[in-house]
């Protein structure tokens, strides 16, 4: 017996001169491990636990010289050690055995809980190890846990960090107010239907989707009000302002109470009753009487030139020319609107002929060449493009021999991006010769069709494209206009529109149907507001409402400008 | 061939003209008038010969007699004649019966009128009425002469009449003595002759399977214990038990020992199982047979006599332990190249939907992002590595960290528990990951930490017990969702143990006055687990008191009902004797939940046994229309398909006569009819199942559409079936709206992918023989929880959903060599077929397909060896199975 113990202390002495030198820090695992010296019992283990060893599986923790135990003298240990038992146990941790770990259980498990953090690095607090009945606790008796020599002991615990909680709560969904659980939807709420509000309700919708006019809105205060806005105009403003902020908030359907009530106010033709219920109205009519409202009110207080938002964003500058072909008069005018027509007969299949269609037309003037009235041509082109182009199908008409209001149902096929170059004036079309060649040479390149002497063409056309547009920019007054209301420089209009609203009627007669906004979200997402329901819609539905049935056919749709920078 | 007589010439000839003589016998003058026109010269003369000896025989001179029946046995023995009509002989000598029968009445005894008895025996064959028993009869008193030589249809026919009269006997309680020697003869005569399938089905009828042990050799046993253990499923009990304990007994005589180990399970008999450790010297047999009993999922603790050798034993220990099994699903990820984690998204592949693609919401949904967790844990259950939970939390911000604390508040359970399931049988790496979550501060992720040790270790075994170590001590934390947390992923770690230190920790819970209800209820589900179809009293004694100590109103709670669920786990699959005296019990509870114990013990005892008369018993229950309230008959519903999912034609019955609940019954029942589909075929999509729930998805009763999107996704579980992964995209965006149903649509979705597609949850394996106790009462529970969806899996029990993984199993087979390192093969995969009674060596699978091992076997389907290079040392190849070189094989 007594021979055996001292091969042990040998070997603990050798292990100790091992351990202090320098530079090896890396050992065998399977090093049989001596436990600390008896006297040891006392002074608990001091650990130096902000060294964190390192986890990898390969090497082996670092051993720390502050950490060995001064040795006791031999003689000491070899009069204590014959009264102890020892125990050689195996140790599982992670994926690795640690063999023939001797235990003295004499000591607490403490000790062989430190020893074990020798070997992984694992602080004892860490550590749980496993035996028979549970864990090991730090001061349990050896004896009372039954564990017997060769057994194999599983050890659980890192050194890894703990997890602590972000120190931002994270914020549900579930747990926002009502009102913010809006934007997690990706589209705003529907609006209640206050009795054949329906056309009122779309458009509010469809007026809605222009972050720029919301903008515009939220800028507007009582004090920068101008002295020409009349009271109720303010009053529609301001209510118009309002409601556009309950629309984002809320989730439910929003009630337009107010706005209604200051609509009818404003404009008393949209409380007109019948049988008691207030009337199907146009939406058109709404549409035109509340941009124009706008238009007033948010006209810059500070400068008398018309530097007004809602023309800056939807005002279309037409310059026709008025041609008598009876004299040869000829005359040319300008005019801003804030819709182009699209005229629908017979011919009509798509936008584009509607829309020249509708820039043509005759009236009958008098000819102060001849002196009485004359049937004069009016051609007009579009001198100034708008942010916002709104097309007006003209789907109503009174029908004379009748005396009654009556709807076109044709089909009129409109894209979801249009191109009026060929609508446009002789110089805006030069001006926009280059912003559009560079947006067909990054389309090229996003298509990745684009090879390298294309592009080497590409650019040389457009240095000749940009000499004159530059030259005539500069003339342009239309050019600066657009300059400073687009307030963003280097960006260029390129003629290329894309749809961004669309309004429709469903409904065989001009004076009774159903008015729904289909307005495009920025996430892209296309959403159906039918009042108080809004719905998820697919993009290539909304091509789909173009009339020709009893389908929701489009009325006003609204067209976002495509920018180029340059 | 040598041409040897055949019997079965004779036999198949009479058999088939069997119905028509009959018939034909009611006008014999008529038809043997014309028949007479019309007959050959040979016939003529056979029949003028037939008359002859006739009439010799009524003479009185005993040497002309005996002359004349010895050419009349003769005669009778000769013809062979065609295969579709009755021997000649036989037909001539129809008209001849009745004198001849009054000729052997009147003979006195000798060896002559034996000599008679047997012939008339055999021509009372096609001439004795129904019922009379002649050929019997005359059988016994005739001369018992070798049994075979009057052909194969004659032993048939007396096989059919001994029956009979062995019943008629039995009643009368006379001796059958005689009857045993005639059976006995023809048992010896039929297992000589291809005829198991009779013999097995004469020894029913006469209750001595026994004597079959005399008869089976090396040329029939197989086919005789294939009918044996197939029969066993259609019989009554306790005749099922002895049938199989017939088919052990003659495996163990030819040393089949895979198949008599495989018997010895299904009986659930320990002694058997021993007794196959203890007869089998071959130490890589062995071997297999460990593979065989993990993948059963019961405990079986080997001692010296079943392994002699310690390092053996520890060898074999560590196989049963099940340590193996996350290695050799690893070896299978690898080899089917799916090791790459997959994210929620990557299921529920949005981009595929139209219209509300893309551009998730900015704002974490807790709803949401716990469906996430949920899909994220199954998905990639047990390939140790995602890209939510075990990413290396190196930045500061902590990615894993990050994505624990997305789920609020008990969601934190249940994305700290996924963890346990992503590193699913792992315990090494689970335990070490774990870790971090145990000095939480946060009591869900403790609780969590806590449940995902048990699910780590769910099936894995180990001496160091590692689960009851670290969980122990927190069943009585002052914390009741750490409580929850500790006493479930006990339930899960040790679900079949029977593991007494557990019972006597949580044991007193469920008598805790103080105790709250979830946790009284949590801790009689993980005993009824832990206890699986033991019978245990003590057990069953804590539920029955816990369940009479609740007050009314805690009747009511939803939870409520895993007290009777783990009452009856106790007795899962054991059949009335063990159930009735707590049946009886049962009777005094409250009258709230008696209706409900009383449908769930009856369904849980009955479990898989396919027994007609319970699902006929607990039709009747869902044909009553109850007041509101009742809620007993859920249960009843799940019973029908917990007793009929054992075999195949029970199945079918059964999904048919869900479809009649269906229509016809209440809101209650209609909400659990998708749930007891889901039972049926689960892991198993079957095209008719999959469209009845297709449209009970859209169901306007939404409970009834959580049901069966649940259950769609049981049905589809690890399949990764592409039809069912577009009907549950195409829900996901028709109730984007609907949280609830929203959350029903993810985790059916990381049902169908679970484990990519590696995992199956059906109970059953090889070759649907075997149910695993522990599989089953896991996904019972999980369709308990769902009956009432809302106030268990959408409240705040969510967690419940990880019971499922007792089920979840690698639907791999894996070939490994001699020293247990994985080889590849070359193996047919096809379509199983149904063998049993089939002569010869049929073929046992069709429309096969050859590829080299590890490799996937769906529902239905069976690989076998395209190789002769090794020989497979279990027949039933599923799961791990050794390979053995073969001697004789020569390289071509």
């Amino acid at each position: 017996m007594g021979k055996k113990y001292e091969n042990v202390f040998e070997l603990l002495i050798e292990t100790t001169v091992y351990k202090k030198k320098p530079g090896r820090n890396r050992h065998d695992p399977t090093q049989r491990f001596v436990n600390p010296a008896p006297s040891k019992r006392k002074e608990p283990l001091t650990y130096d636990i902000s060294r964190r060893p390192s986890n990898s599986v390969e090497e082996e923790p670092k051993r720390n010289k502050n950490k060995l135990v001064s040795l006791p003298s031999l003689q000491a240990i070899k009069q204590e050690a014959s009264q102890f038992k020892m125990l050689t146990v195996s140790v599982k941790w992670q994926k690795k055995v640690f063999e023939g770990i001797e235990i003295d259980v004499s000591l607490p498990p403490y000790v062989f809980k430190a020893q074990l953090y020798d070997l992984t690095g694992v602080p004892p607090e860490r550590q749980k190890i496993m035996v028979k009945g549970g864990l090991l606790k730090d001061d349990a008796d050896w004896s009372s846990i039954g564990v017997k020599d060769g057994q194999k002991l599983m050890m659980m615990g890192t050194a890894d960090e703990i997890v602590k909680a972000p120190e931002k709560a994270i914020v549900f969904a579930e747990d926002l107010p009502e009102e913010e659980q809006a934007t997690n939807l990706g589209y705003s709420a529907g609006l209640v239907n206050l009795g054949n509000t329906c056309y009122m309700n779309s458009t509010v919708q469809c007026l809605k989707s222009v972050p720029e006019l919301k903008s515009a809105l939220s800028n507007y205060s009582l004090a920068g009000r101008s002295n020409d806005v009349d009271q109720t105009s303010h009053m529609l403003t301001v209510a118009t302002r309002e409601l556009f902020g309950d629309l984002d908030r809320s989730v439910n359907a929003v009630s337009p109470t107010q706005f209604w009530m200051v609509l009818r106010k404003k404009f008393p033709q949209f409380s007109q009753l019948q049988n008691g219920m207030h009337m199907q109205q146009d939406a058109e009519e709404c549409w035109t009487q509340l941009l124009y409202t706008l238009s007033q009110s948010l006209k810059a207080p500070t400068s008398s030139e018309d530097s007004d938002a809602v023309k800056a964003l939807f005002g279309v500058n037409l310059r026709s020319r008025v041609h008598c072909q009876e004299s040869g008069e000829e005359s040319s005018e300008t005019e801003s609107v804030y819709s182009l027509k699209c005229h629908i007969s017979h011919e009509v299949n798509h936008l584009h002929e509607g829309l020249k269609h509708g820039l043509k037309g005759e009236l009958e003037k008098t000819s102060p060449a001849l002196g009485r009235t004359a049937v004069y041509l009016k051609e007009s082109l579009i001198d100034s493009l708008p942010r916002y182009l709104t097309v007006q199908f003209v789907r109503f008409f009174w029908k004379r021999e009748t005396n009654q209001k009556a709807k076109i149902l044709r089909k009129v096929d409109y894209p979801l991006e249009l191109d009026i170059y060929d609508l446009c004036s002789e110089e805006l079309r030069k001006k926009l010769e280059a912003p559009r060649q560079k947006l067909r040479d990054e389309e090229g390149k996003k298509l990745g069709l684009q090879t390298k002497s294309s592009s080497k063409d590409g650019d040389v056309k457009m240095t000749d494209a940009e000499a004159p547009s530059n030259e005539s920019g500069e003339s342009s007054t239309a050019a600066q206009q657009e300059g400073a209301s687009s307030s963003e420089k280097g960006t260029h209009m390129t003629g290329i529109y894309d749809l961004v609203s669309v309004l429709t009627h469903k409904g065989r007669s001009a004076d009774s149907g159903h008015y729904v906004a289909w307005v495009k979200q920025e996430s892209g997402k296309w959403i159906q507001y039918d009042d108080s329901y809004p719905s998820v819609q697919r993009e290539e539905d909304i091509t789909k409402l173009s009339g020709g049935g009893d389908w929701h056919m489009a009325y006003i749709i609204m067209y976002k400008a495509r920018f180029v920078s340059m | 061939m040598a041409p040897v007589p055949d019997p079965n010439n004779v036999g198949g000839g009479a058999k088939r003209d069997e119905a028509t003589t009959k018939v034909a016998s009611k006008d014999p003058k008529k038809k043997d008038d014309k028949k007479e026109d019309d007959l050959s010269e040979e016939d003529l003369e056979l029949k003028q010969n037939l008359e002859l000896y006739v009439e010799r025989v009524q003479d009185p001179n005993p040497e002309l007699q005996k002359a004349a029946l010895e050419s009349m046995r003769q005669e009778i023995r000769a013809s062979t004649s065609s295969m579709t009509s009755v021997p000649k002989p036989l037909k001539f000598l129809r008209p001849h019966y009745g004198t001849l029968k009054e000729l052997h009445k009147n003979m006195a005894d000798s060896d002559l009128k034996k000599l008679l008895a047997d012939i008339l025996s055999v021509l009372a064959l096609t001439m004795s009425a129904e019922g009379e028993r002649e050929s019997l009869g005359y059988r016994l008193t005739g001369s018992g002469g070798d049994i075979g030589s009057w052909g194969h249809e004659y032993v048939r026919n007396l096989a059919g009449e001994i029956a009979e009269e062995y019943t008629m006997r039995q009643s009368e309680e006379a001796s059958v003595e005689d009857l045993m020697d005639l059976v006995k003869q023809i048992v010896a005569f039929h297992m000589k002759h291809n005829a198991e399938t009779e013999a097995v089905d004469l020894l029913m009828d006469v209750e001595d399977l026994d004597l079959l042990l005399a008869h089976v050799d090396r040329t029939n046993f197989r086919r005789t214990c294939n009918y044996l253990t197939s029969s066993a499923k259609f019989l009554p009990g306790p005749d099922d038990m002895l049938v199989l304990d017939i088919a052990y007994m003659i495996y163990m005589k030819f040393e089949e020992y895979p198949n008599a180990l495989q018997v010895a399970l299904f009986l659930d008999n320990m002694q058997y199982v021993k007794q196959v450790f203890t007869s089998c010297s071959d130490l890589l047999r062995k071997k297999q047979f460990c593979y065989m009993i993990s993948r059963h999922g019961i405990t079986v603790e080997l001692d010296s006599e079943m392994v002699a050798d310690k390092d053996d034993r520890d060898m074999l220990q560590d196989i049963v332990n099940n340590t193996k099994l996350s290695e050799g699903y690893l070896t299978l990820a690898r080899d089917i190249e799916v090791m790459e984690a997959k994210t929620p998204e990557d299921i529920y592949k949005a981009h595929l939907l139209d219209g509300r693609a893309s551009s998730g919401p900015s704002v974490d949904s807790a709803r949401q992002n716990l469906a996430a967790t949920f899909v994220n844990a199954f998905v990639n259950a047990g390939f140790g590595q995602d890209k939510l939970m075990t990413v290396p939390s190196d930045a500061a911000s902590g990615t894993a960290g990050n994505w624990l604390f997305k789920n609020k508040e008990h969601g934190k359970t249940s994305a700290a528990a996924s963890l346990g399931m992503i590193l699913l049988w792992d315990v090494d790496a689970g335990l070490t990951q774990l870790d971090k979550y145990f000095h939480s501060t946060d009591n869900p992720v403790l609780a969590g930490a806590l449940l995902g040790v048990g699910i780590n270790n769910c099936g894995i075994k180990s001496d160091c017990d590692p689960a009851l170590a670290l969980l122990g001590e927190y069943i009585d934390n002052e914390d009741s969702s750490v409580r929850i947390g500790a006493i479930m992923g006990l339930g899960i770690a040790y679900a079949g143990s029977q593991n007494d230190q557990l019972r006597s920790s949580l044991s007193p819970i469920l008598n805790d006055a103080k105790a709250p209800l979830d946790v009284i209820a949590f801790a009689a589900l993980s005993l009824g687990m832990i206890y699986v179809g033991s019978c245990n009293e003590e057990v069953a004694q804590s539920i029955i008191f816990a369940l009479m100590d609740r007050s009314e109103a805690q009747l009511g709670d939803a939870l409520t009902r895993f007290l009777p669920l783990g009452l009856g786990l106790l007795y899962l699959g054991k059949q009335q004797e063990s159930v009735e005296a707590t049946a009886e019990v049962s009777k005094t509870f409250n009258e709230k939940i008696r209706k409900y114990c009383d449908m769930t013990l009856l369904s849980c005892a009955y479990a898989g046994t396919g027994n007609v008369l319970k699902v006929q018993d607990l039709l009747a229950q869902c044909g009553e229309h109850l007041e509101k309230g009742d809620i007993h008959q859920g249960p009843a519903v799940l019973g029908i398909a917990m007793v009929a999912m054992s075999e195949e034609l029970g199945l079918d019955m059964a999904i048919r006569s869900l479809e009649r609940v269906l229509q016809y019954g209440e809101q209650n029942i209609r909400r659990a009819v998708p749930l007891a589909l889901g039972l049926l075929c689960i892991s198993n999509p079957k095209v008719n199942v999959m469209d009845t729930l297709s449209r009970l998805s859209h169901d306007t009763d939404s409970e009834v559409a959580m049901a069966a999107i649940i259950s769609l996704g049981l049905i589809g579980a690890g399949t990764n079936n592409a039809r069912i992964a577009g009907m549950l995209r195409n829900l996901s965006s028709y109730y984007y709206k609907d949280a609830s149903l929203l959350f029903c649509v993810r985790i059916a979705q990381g049902f169908v992918h679970m484990g990519k597609g590696l995992l199956t949850l059906s109970p059953f394996h090889s070759e649907r023989l075997l149910l695993s106790p522990t599989a089953l009462a896991g996904i019972v529970t999980l369709l308990h929880a769902c009956l009432d969806m809302k106030s268990i899996i959408l409240g705040k029990y969510h967690y419940v959903l990880y019971f499922i993984v007792l089920a979840m199993q690698p639907r791999m087979m894996l070939t490994v060599d001699e020293n247990l390192k994985p080889i590849s093969v070359p193996v047919r995969v096809g379509q199983a077929v149904d063998v049993v009674g089939q002569a010869g060596r049929p073929k046992t699978i069709t429309g096969f397909q050859t590829h080299s091992t590890p490799v996937l076997l769906a529902a239905g389907e069976r690989a076998e060896l395209a190789t002769d290079k090794y020989i497979p040392l279990s027949p039933i190849l599923e799961g791990f199975i050794i390979l053995k070189e073969n001697p004789d094989y020569r390289e071509e």
